[in-house]
């Protein structure tokens, strides 16, 4: 019968050859490989989200498999060209994948060749009362790793067992953690897009803002390839994530840095995301798409079709140019001198609050920073001029960075309690500030667009009717800051902000 | 889920074999079978190396849902268990009666352990009156292996026979040859006359007599596993696409 569902093992790497050895219980070991090996391939996306699950996924003889803890291995035909989770044809695996984020791509981890055998205890008739099916991969540039999973045959359960004592006895491990990958591929790094840096109550402001930077240069770095090669987007994302991150911990940590210092830096670091933004919109439209379709009816999607067929043209260039500004001397050199500056940290003119402990410098920032958010809202009202609820949101977006920097130095419960609702409040401002910016863009848009062009006016008449949907979103979105508000700032929230961050005081 | 029974009221016709290579083939074709091993004489649980239960008695074995669970043995083949023999199955229509109720406790503790079947295929006793004919009644089909000689020609009409007065279908009896010699021009002439006699109820594919079926208590394994090229393989695998074609439809 289909045998039961046992977890997986991995066995050192001194393979399952000594476990044949072991005779129990009047039943002999017996260990086949089938004839050959085949070529496998094993791809994760760049964050590594199946790594970090336990997973992995192999791509092997026209199938694709996937290695999970606690269960049978998956497995189902095709897919092993497929560059996104949705690519692959319909299948248990594909099913498996679909907590993987959709914008990532599967990238190549490793390969090398897979041989396949089975382990079984027979009793003296040559019956098989327990089997383990071996799945023996070895890594071209890596190491060697033996995946064992146990198949229980009904009615045999004592046997079962007792290939499991035998299995963990020679070292077989649940396979619940990193030690495939790492035996595997013992070159393999880890890959963060948001890397967690420890720091303390009295860790020196200046220290605290230079670890943070330090941490995000390497990030930064670690996805220009995948931008040059135009993997996915997420690759560009994070990029100007990490540096916008940056961008942010020199602007928060007032007086770390000499103002001097400060001001040149903050220019360097702006000078780099500048030519990021214009792909960085394009990919955001085109990842959209459906979106936007949706907004207008059928009778304007022709227009879409061209708008959309001028962005991916317009991708195609501003992609190029990109990495070609990635590739050249001038950037490489640059963000090689930053890196530099900011592991040495000689040449970094320290200001007149560096060697404030890192508590104290959080607790004024971020209690200063809610006291501004509240004074803006409370002022908000259906009357309120725009600009000012974009303040708002600068302001909460600039709290929440503070309150990420700083997560290692408070209390983890109450810490989220005040982050969730600060979330929410983010998200209908940050929709408000989407609608709008897209309706300027492309208000934008449609002043570069020639009119003598044919079909550019069928462009200018989608293009108006989307304008218009964006607008009432944005009504709508705007409509609903003071609820948000109101709903972010309880008498609860309040409370645990003068807790944390102001002593308990008013 | 299709009860299938193997069945010859003459003994040493090939039925085992039969039920042994039918199961395997079943298996191999993606349902998950269940090979009931109730003739005493017979030996389809020898055949996959399973020890006979001793443990069991018939009447807890009937009142006990889990004892009839831990009865079943896995074979060393995917989709594929044994209830071995050593038992008596008096009440067996009442077992298979509830194998059919997807309520009843037996099927429940089998979906539990993901042991639900989409066969259970029946090595039965040779002798009608040992096993009731509500097994008759139970099963789907019934698959009769009928040596090309007049003997065995008169008892495949007198089970048609038995059938008849007992009000059962005939329709579900589906005899083939076994054992069949080419060369003996007496098998050549029955096959021939029984064919013209008994129309659609037998099937086409017939299986040779050949060392490599007798071989089966050698190797003790289907013969499809131990000599999967030979005739007699290809055969069964004939008989199997045939029948499930007949018991499954198309």
């Amino acid at each position: 019968m289909t045998p039961e569902d046992l977890p997986l093992y991995l066995l050192p790497e001194a393979g399952p050859e000594g476990l044949t050895d072991a005779v129990s219980g009047g039943m002999v070991a017996a260990l086949s490989w089938q004839e050959g090996a085949a070529p496998f391939l094993v791809r994760d996306t760049f964050d590594q989200e199946l790594r970090t699950s336990g997973r992995m996924l192999i791509a092997t003889e026209g199938r694709s498999e996937l290695l999970q803890p606690g269960g049978a291995p998956l497995c189902q035909a095709g897919g092993t060209a497929a560059r996104f989770v949705a690519d692959f044809p319909e299948g248990p695996v594909k099913a498996a994948l679909s907590d993987l984020s959709p914008l990532r791509c599967l990238l190549p981890v490793g390969a090398g060749a897979l041989r396949r055998g089975t382990l079984a205890l027979l009793d003296d008739e040559q019956k098989t009362q327990a089997r383990a099916v071996l799945l023996e991969l070895d890594a071209t540039d890596g190491g060697r790793a033996t995946v064992l999973q146990l198949q229980g045959l009904r009615g045999y359960d004592k046997a079962l067992a007792r290939l499991r004592r035998m299995i963990e006895a020679a070292g077989g491990s649940a396979l619940d953690d990193d030690a495939l990958y790492s035996q595997l591929f013992p070159g393999l790094d880890a890959y963060s897009p948001k890397p967690v840096v420890p720091l303390d109550r009295y860790t020196e402001a200046f220290d605290a803002a230079s670890d943070i930077i330090a941490a995000y240069l390497p990030v930064a770095r670690a996805n220009e390839a995948g931008v040059i090669a135009d993997d996915d987007t997420e690759f560009l994302h994070d990029y100007r994530i990490a540096l916008r991150k940056i961008r942010s911990v020199l602007s928060l940590f007032k007086d770390v840095y000499e103002p001097e210092l400060t001001a040149e830096l903050k220019t360097r670091f702006s000078a780099l995301m500048v030519p990021t933004g214009r792909l960085r919109d394009l990919d955001v439209y085109l990842l959209e798409r459906d979106a936007f379709y949706g907004m207008v009816p059928d009778s304007l999607h022709a227009g879409l079709d061209r708008m959309f067929a001028l962005f991916a043209e317009e991708r195609k260039e501003a992609q190029k140019a990109l990495s070609g500004h990635l590739r050249s001397a001038g950037y490489r050199k640059e963000i090689t001198a930053l890196i530099k500056l900011f592991d040495k940290r000689k040449k970094l003119a320290q200001g007149k609050r560096a060697d404030l402990p890192a508590y104290d410098f959080a607790c004024k920032l971020i209690w200063k920073r809610y006291r501004k958010i509240c004074a803006i809202a409370e002022g908000i009202d259906a009357g309120t001029p725009d600009h000012e609820v974009h303040e708002l949101r600068i302001h909460c977006k600039k709290l929440r960075y503070l309150m990420e920097f700083f997560t290692p130095l408070f209390p983890a419960g109450p810490f989220k309690r005040l982050i969730k609702p600060l979330k929410k409040l983010q998200d209908n401002l940050g929709l408000f500030n989407d609608y709008s910016v897209q309706q300027e863009s492309l208000q934008e848009f449609l002043g570069r667009l020639e009119g003598g062009t044919p079909g550019n006016l069928q462009v200018a008449q989608s293009v108006g009717a989307l304008v218009l949907v964006l607008h009432e979103r944005q009504l709508a979105e705007r409509a609903r800051v003071v609820d948000s508000f109101a709903a972010f700032n309880s008498d609860e929230t309040r409370q645990t902000f003068r807790d944390l961050f102001h002593g308990g005081k008013e | 889920m299709k009860i299938i029974a193997c069945y010859s009221n003459k003994g040493g016709v090939g039925k085992t074999a039969t039920s042994v290579n039918l199961a395997y083939a079943l298996a191999q074709g993606g349902r998950r079978v269940l090979l009931c091993d109730l003739d005493p004489q017979g030996a389809s649980g020898f055949y996959f190396r399973v020890k006979p239960s001793k443990k069991l008695t018939e009447a807890r074995f009937f009142e006990d849902v889990a004892r009839f669970t831990k009865a079943i043995r896995g074979s060393d083949f995917d989709n594929l268990d044994i209830l071995p023999a050593n038992m008596t199955f008096r009440d067996f229509d009442v077992f298979l009666a509830r194998m059919r109720n997807s309520r009843s406790r037996l099927k429940k503790a089998l979906k539990a352990v993901k042991g639900d079947y989409d066969v259970i295929l029946l090595d039965c006793p040779p002798n009608i009156s040992t096993l009731s004919e509500n097994v008759f009644r139970a099963s789907d089909a019934i698959v009769v292996p009928v040596i090309p000689t007049t003997l065995s020609q008169r008892t495949f009409e007198q089970l048609k026979e038995f059938f008849r007065e007992h009000d059962l279908p005939v329709k579900k009896l589906h005899g083939f040859f076994s054992m069949a010699q080419g060369v003996k021009s007496l098998h050549g002439d029955t096959m021939d006359e029984m064919r013209r006699e008994h129309g659609k109820r037998l099937l086409k594919s017939a299986i040779p007599f050949t060392s490599d079926v007798e071989r089966m208590g050698v190797h003790r394994a289907p013969v499809m596993v131990s000599a999967p090229s030979s005739t007699a393989s290809t055969a069964y695998g004939a008989l199997h696409d045939e029948l499930v074609a007949r018991v499954f439809g198309k």
